[in-house]
């Protein structure tokens, strides 16, 4: 087996024309950005299908794209659960119970909504980990992709390829804001899906067509029975048992993911309407469905026509089927999605961490030191700053923080840490009117702590790598931590609770109002 | 650092954690087969009759554009889950 995969010139150029295409564009959406809320919401301008295009690229990074290919050819379809069962149902719950929350009350994140429904300690703790999470992400994902993919992949120097896709990223998200971030990633989802569904046509030609890919994956043996189940039984030895990924992964991990990141919120956030901010969930939730056709069928057509690759190279999959498959030109276009891929996920992180920082951290601190709200001119160039400094520090540290064994799950584990408590005080806080501040502070820091106990405490569940079940069992300890915490202590006055609790803002049209016109506390 | 947390779980938490989680583990075991897509596609299936049966209609389209069925987010509900419920249902 070849190490490296070759491009042609004509690639190169593809590749190069490509990202010097996706600057432009980011760079001429500068015009559209003279606030803040035009640099962090994009103004409230986004129409559904913007979002619905943006929320996939900024939910798919290169490496995804590469990993869930590589997980379809060491465990078969079970991998496509992530961007199916952890993906459309979260995505239906968040649509008409979170997002409308959140666009009404015209915040700018998560952590400022609970610190409206909450008080001011839950945002900043909230704020703070969501910073320090993204910030060794936007690491991760920039060292992971010019390592671990471009260099091992392509040759190319890792530390050029960095450079280049953080100048690049940086410039457009510094210049453009969220505008520039959604507009880019529209036209990378496009290049995603020419590049990706070329390599699926390609890859089921070659193996025969689907029938005769099941037929001869079945008769390599019985370590391949399960290739073709998408929920594997609770003793499986793989780590995707089906009551962690219904429960884990689709009832908590997935719907914490969906309605408390950041990343993802942010665009429903910019939308031009509470339609278009629940249409453009929806339509995103459609778009990610066919993620995995892209990566993990052609996953498991290289089992039939790379077999050498074996488990431990199971990553190269998808990189392989490339460079078997794709003629000059095709080839510099799946690169180019790859390219595309990895750009727009450092650029949602990278605007998403700016508007946390700005608005839960500097903007907090500045409230409990009795300095006023930042001005807007100086939120735009306070933003604009905070996102030039990430970028620097994050390309300079991204060896150092990333260059280790088992990062990738490292990361996911750590996501898996906070999200279960995230979601239970996220819900509890809109549908439970007697939750308190004391509540939900107690339920955060608590499930939070308990999540590292699960995590730390061996035997206790069947898989190996139990995350789902860590994520799971510490959504139901924090419900229960922050339901008795709450009725121990002091119902909050009516007055703060005014559109802020589901059941009412439903049903009652000056409840909705009140919710419009709430400010910050 | 690591070892040392994991090692004081152990002996602190597993003892009291231990018997909460292996019966519950135990009857997991026990579930039949079919109880898997059960649930995945009863998952999907109570999120589309949720949205398209119990939620308020005036919630649900707060803000359209203008009045028509194609803009009925109910419908876009149903249109983007069906995939997923045939997909879970072929693959069981």
């Amino acid at each position: 087996m070849e190490q490296y995969i070759g491009l042609h010139f004509i690639d190169v150029i593809i590749i190069f024309v490509y990202m010097a295409g996706s600057l432009l564009l980011g760079v001429y959406c500068t015009r559209f950005v003279g606030s803040a809320e035009d640099f962090f919401i994009a103004g409230k301008a986004l129409p559904f299908w913007a979002i619905g295009f943006s929320i996939v690229t900024s939910d798919i990074g290169a490496t995804d794209l590469v990993a869930v290919g590589g997980a379809a050819y060491k465990h078969g379809v079970s991998a496509a659960n992530f961007d199916w069962m952890g993906s459309m149902p979260a995505m239906v719950i968040a649509a008409f119970v979170f997002v409308p929350y959140f666009w009404r009350s015209g915040v700018f994140t998560i952590p400022e909504f609970l610190g409206r429904r909450y008080n001011t300690a839950v945002q900043f703790i909230n704020g703070l980990i969501w910073a320090v999470v993204l910030f060794f992400m936007l690491a991760i994902m920039q060292w992971l992709s010019a390592d671990k993919l471009m260099g091992t992949v392509l040759g190319w120097n890792p530390y050029l390829t960095l450079w280049i896709t953080a100048g690049i990223t940086g410039i457009y998200t510094f210049s453009g804001g969220l505008t520039a971030v959604v507009f880019t990633d529209v036209v990378q989802l496009i290049v995603m899906y020419v590049g990706g569904f070329g390599l699926l046509a390609l890859s089921l030609w070659e193996v025969g067509g689907w029938s005769a890919l099941q037929e001869k994956i079945l008769a390599m043996g019985p370590q391949y029975k399960d290739h073709f189940t998408l929920l594997l039984p609770h003793d499986t030895t793989g780590p995707f048992p089906w009551t962690g990924i219904v429960f884990g992964l689709g009832l908590v991990m997935a719907v914490a993911y969906m309605s408390g990141n950041q990343v993802i919120v942010q665009r429903t956030l910019g939308a031009r309407s509470e339609w278009d901010a629940k249409g453009g969930m929806l339509f995103g939730g459609l778009l990610k469905a066919f993620i995995p056709l892209m990566v993990a069928l052609p996953g498991l057509c290289a089992i039939i026509l790379v077999p050498q690759l074996g488990a431990e190279n199971a990553d190269r999959a998808v990189p392989e089927m490339i460079r078997l498959l794709m003629p000059a030109g095709l080839r510099g276009l799946m690169f180019a999605a790859l390219f595309a891929a990895m750009m727009s996920h450092i650029s949602a992180t990278l605007n998403s961490t700016t508007t946390i920082f700005i608005t839960d951290i500097i903007g907090q601190l500045r409230n409990w030191f009795g300095k006023a709200p930042l001005a807007e001119k100086t939120a735009l160039g306070m933003g604009r700053v905070i996102t030039a400094a990430l970028i620097i520090s994050t390309a300079l540290l991204a060896e150092p923080i990333a260059n280790r064994e088992q990062i990738y799950v490292f990361m996911q584990t750590i996501l898996s840490l906070f999200q279960g408590p995230l979601l239970a005080i996220l819900l509890l806080g809109i549908v439970w009117r007697r939750a308190t501040g004391y509540g939900g502070l107690a339920g955060l820091v608590l499930g939070v702590a308990f999540c590292f106990v699960l995590k730390y405490t061996p035997g206790l569940f069947p898989s190996e790598e139990p995350f789902l079940f860590v994520a799971w069992w510490s959504f139901v300890f924090a419900l229960i931590v922050t339901v008795v915490v709450s009725l121990l202590t002091k119902p909050e006055p009516e007055e703060k609770l005014r559109g802020m609790v589901w059941s009412s803002v439903v049903l009652d049209e000056d409840a909705q109002e009140a919710l419009k016109e709430r400010v910050a506390p | 650092m690591e070892e040392i947390f994991q090692s004081v779980c152990k002996t602190v938490f597993y003892p009291v954690l231990s018997p909460l989680f292996t019966p519950i583990d135990h009857a997991l075991r026990l579930l039949p087969d079919g109880a898997a897509s059960v649930c995945g596609v009863g998952l999907f299936v109570t999120a589309m009759a949720w949205v398209g049966l119990f939620l308020n209609k005036d919630y649900v389209n707060r803000g359209r554009p203008y009045k028509s069925i194609w803009t009925d987010l109910r419908l876009w509900t149903v249109i983007s889950m069906t995939p997923h419920v045939i997909v879970y249902f072929y693959f069981r």
